[in-house]
């Protein structure tokens, strides 16, 4: 039988090892890597004109080269296939499943029949356009989650904050995002804190009721926590001359490599677009 | 002798205007001194540091900083506030609260691009001021990778690289170890040597000698208790332990127990 304390506890636990995992480790953006090399902003326009170019193409042939290049780019930036695999393939179904098994069946796609089978005398056919349909959404979806994957973890994520400007993205904007990344971390160690210090003074074992208030109590003091501490870093902020713009230290350089990538890039966008 | 670039006369602030953190406060702070403020917790120490950076003002009394009245009207005036914020830096007792950038280059660079400080300037100050106090290795990290004295230094980094004429500093040395201490000490005193006004406020009495030449004790009563060099006040064991500053307790030194004062300010302590 599940105990319902645990099964706070546990989710609290699985909630912050996931973040701390996802959102901070900067381990493989850390790597000396192909991607990691190139400027975010260069990287953030080839990955988007790669996920476009997928979006647009019902040629297969063009979904497994695209699949195959983010593979190779993976490869050669140094990061784990298998793990890599791990990370994208546990997304796709999340993505794609439900939408694709009720286009496999002549019901929403009809066409040439493929295969006909009856589950408790329902009779279900495959047809061949529903099988190539969902054939090519799921390299699709594959191909881009991969992409998408790819550059979250091949750059640090702060740099990627920084590089939205290049979209138009107000600098306002990406410096309260990165205030939010920066203080999530501080909350999360606050809640493991607070997680420890009750578990220390209650033992393993609390009635649920009472762990429900516990929990209800935290958020009301976390609430509260961050209401002070907006108004500590307000005045941080102040005492180091904030008025209203923020103005952050544009450091990143477009090399010769960078200049390459992004021309062949384009070249090869130009040739499979015609 | 020349103008006090910081002087108050009978400051009075309180929170929620029923709650009284300092009253009464008179202090004159001249260009190049190093100035500590002592008193135990809750004495308000903090709160005169924002008052002298301009971050709250005062409900009763008046503060001038170089030459001019604070009031949270002047503040409206652009030329003003950058001119005054350039002047004056606070390094904050919390450096959690004071590094607010997902980077520490970019917390360093915040002060200086805020306040108009060209590209490659600050980017020269900051390679100068990585060197300086030995944190180039840190530049690419996150705040919340660092240790307490990483963090400290990082924070004193982000204020000294706007060049202010005064540092102010809230409690450096809080929860750090000896040599971490020591090292922010020298980063004070370095400070001090190029000339700025140094305004401390500790309870941490192992440091108040090299760091001050001048001494305000804050009282319960959340008034100035005394104004003292650092030497006659440290010698005056009573003094400090009325205000909370050392504590008498019994022990032992070679099997004979004895009373005395006692303060802790590291591993290695005083009797």
């Amino acid at each position: 039988m599940l105990r319902r304390n645990d099964f706070i506890e546990r989710s609290l636990a699985g909630a912050l090892s996931f973040l701390k995992e996802a959102v901070f480790s900067d381990a493989c953006a850390l790597d000396r890597g192909f991607l990691q090399s190139l400027d975010p902003r260069i990287k953030i326009i080839t990955f988007v004109l790669f996920i476009i170019r997928v979006l647009f193409t019902r040629d297969i042939v063009i979904l497994l080269f695209l699949y195959a290049l983010c593979l190779a780019l993976a490869y050669y930036s140094k990061i784990n296939l298998g793990f890599f695999l791990k990370r994208t393939w546990v997304f796709i179904p999340l993505f794609s499943l439900f939408i694709v098994i009720p286009a496999l069946f002549s019901f929403v796609t009809p066409g040439e029949v493929l295969v006909s089978f009856s589950i408790s005398g329902l009779k279900l056919t495959i047809t061949r356009p529903g099988l190539s349909g969902a054939v090519l959404f799921t390299a699709r979806v594959a191909t881009s989650v991969s992409f998408a994957v790819l550059l979250g973890i091949t750059t640090r994520h702060f740099a990627l904050l920084k590089a939205l400007r290049v979209f138009g993205i107000p600098q306002i904007f990406v410096f309260t995002i990165g205030m939010c990344y920066r203080y999530i971390y501080f909350f999360m160690e606050i809640i493991e804190h607070t997680c420890l210090a009750v578990k220390s003074r209650s033992g393993a074992k609390i009635h649920y009721k009472r762990g429900q208030r516990i929990v209800a109590w935290n958020i009301a003091y976390l609430w509260a926590r961050s209401y002070q501490l907006n108004e500590e870093v307000y005045l941080a902020m102040l005492s180091r001359g904030y008025s209203g713009e923020p103005a952050a230290l544009d450091d990143f350089r477009v090399g010769t490599k960078d200049w390459l990538w992004l021309a062949g890039v384009l070249i090869w966008m130009s040739l499979s677009f015609h | 002798m020349d103008e006090p670039i910081f002087s108050l006369k009978d400051v009075y602030f309180s929170y929620l205007g029923k709650y009284p953190a300092l009253r009464g406060i008179d202090m004159d702070i001249r260009q190049g001194e190093k100035i500590t403020v002592l008193g135990a917790n809750g004495s308000g120490k903090s709160t005169l540091l924002h008052l002298l950076d301009g971050l709250i003002f005062p409900q009763q009394g008046a503060i001038r900083a170089f030459g001019v009245a604070l009031q949270e009207g002047v503040f409206n005036d652009a030329d003003f506030s950058r001119d005054f914020r350039k002047k004056v830096g606070l390094v904050f007792q919390n450096p959690d609260i004071q590094l607010f950038c997902p980077t520490v280059e970019e917390d360093i660079c915040f002060g200086p691009l805020q306040l108009g400080v060209g590209e490659k300037e600050t980017a020269c100050r900051l390679e100068k001021i990585a060197d300086d106090l030995g944190i180039d290795d840190l530049l690419q990290r996150s705040p919340h990778q660092l240790s307490v004295g990483e963090k400290r230094k990082v924070a004193i980094a982000s204020t000294l690289i706007i060049e202010p004429q005064v540092l102010v500093l809230d409690e450096p040395t809080a929860g750090l170890d000896p040599k971490t201490s020591c090292a922010i000490v020298e980063i004070i005193l370095r400070a001090n040597s190029a000339g700025r006004t140094i305004i401390t406020a500790t309870h941490d009495l192992h440091i108040v000698e090299e760091i001050s030449d001048r001494v305000y004790v804050l009282s319960r009563e959340k008034k100035i208790a005394r104004v003292e060099e650092p030497e006659r006040l440290l010698a005056d064991s009573r003094f400090l332990e009325e205000h909370n500053l050392i504590h008498t307790h019994a022990h032992c030194h070679q099997r004979q127990a004895h009373t005395h004062p006692h303060q802790h300010p590291g591993p290695d302590h005083h009797h």
